[in-house]
């Protein structure tokens, strides 16, 4: 999976946003907002992985389980999904 | 046509009603501009129902929106009132009540004029925030050729009761783009819009009330927002 190019991630004033550019504003006028761990699993989602190398992503990073790792993963992938910005490799 | 908007040199085709809106701003000078709307680049054939007189108020408005992002300013969907030197922006969705708070703030406090109904131009000059009248100004073209200090911004929301409240920087940021046009920008207008909202983060305090559409409404807004009364950002 990766990031639909006319996506992009910004940091503002201690928040992430997510925002669409150019054709994409036609379909979706919104943004979504991510905090510190949801823009550290776009970074990676950006250049293109699975979601094994995501929950990994997080395993290697903070002190949680797998489990919990992978419960999170899945509701980031959700709200990725819930903007279509998502796509196959 | 030549004009002077926000403090800019704009050029503006004279087509359509676009001449007796912009009455007030017009200029004679040989300047050179530093806005340019361009009438061949008007979306007539991607609206083939609509008037193409609201075609070109739409896309002319559009042209300069993107012009201004790239010098630094940007335009925010409110409706702003001037009362004692300072601006007061009211912005939300449509149909959140904006208009009819500032019209009652014309009514409410002796003096106060709308500045801009619909979307002002916001720019930093010298270290201060202003707003800008502009021939853009929606469906009642309320608007006045000048600027004024920005004391602040407030989000509406309909109420049971006229509350207001400070917002955090996240919360103000996401209404503060919620409320700017973003179709169609390219990467670079995007960060140009999102570095101007970062600026105003950091400069003006961002409010959020429910109300009534009642005077006390009016004073609650006032009372929180005018520039003496602001406490600690």
């Amino acid at each position: 999976m990766k990031i639909n190019e006319n996506f992009v991630l910004r940091q503002i004033a201690d928040t992430w946003v997510v925002l669409p550019l150019g054709d994409a504003t036609l379909d979706f006028n919104g943004m979504i907002t991510l905090n510190e761990t949801g823009s550290l699993l776009w970074n990676l989602l950006e250049k293109g992985c699975e979601k094994a190398d995501l929950v990994n992503g997080l395993l290697d990073e903070y002190d949680v389980t797998e489990e919990q790792a992978s419960a999170d993963v899945e509701v980031f992938l959700n709200k990725l999904r819930n903007i279509d910005c998502l796509e196959d490799l | 046509m030549l004009c002077r908007i926000a403090e800019l040199t704009v050029e503006i085709p004279t087509a359509g009603g676009l001449a007796p809106r912009c009455k007030d701003y017009m200029i004679n000078s040989a300047d050179i501009p530093d806005i340019i709307i361009d009438d061949s680049l008007y979306p007539y054939d991607s609206f083939p129902d609509r008037l193409r007189e609201a075609i070109e108020y739409t896309h002319s408005g559009l042209q300069f929106y993107r012009q201004l992002l790239d010098l630094g300013g940007m335009m925010l969907h409110s409706s702003a009132v001037e009362y004692d030197g300072y601006a007061y922006l009211f912005s939300g969705p449509s149909g959140m009540g904006k208009s009819t708070h500032t019209g009652l703030w014309c009514r409410t406090l002796e003096g106060a004029r709308v500045i801009n109904d619909d979307k002002p131009a916001l720019r930093k000059m010298n270290g201060i925030w202003y707003a800008y009248g502009t021939p853009w100004s929606g469906k009642s073209s309320l608007n006045v050729n000048t600027k004024a200090k920005v004391a602040g911004i407030c989000f509406l929301e309909r109420g049971t009761e006229n509350k207001i409240r400070r917002l955090s920087k996240k919360e103000a940021l996401i209404n503060i783009i919620a409320q700017t046009t973003r179709k169609k920008l390219t990467e670079i207008r995007m960060d140009s819009m999102l570095s101007c909202v970062e600026r105003i983060l950091e400069d003006i305090p961002v409010f959020e009330m429910e109300c009534l559409p009642d005077e006390n409404a009016v004073l609650t807004a006032y009372g929180a927002m005018r520039p003496e009364n602001q406490g600690e950002k």
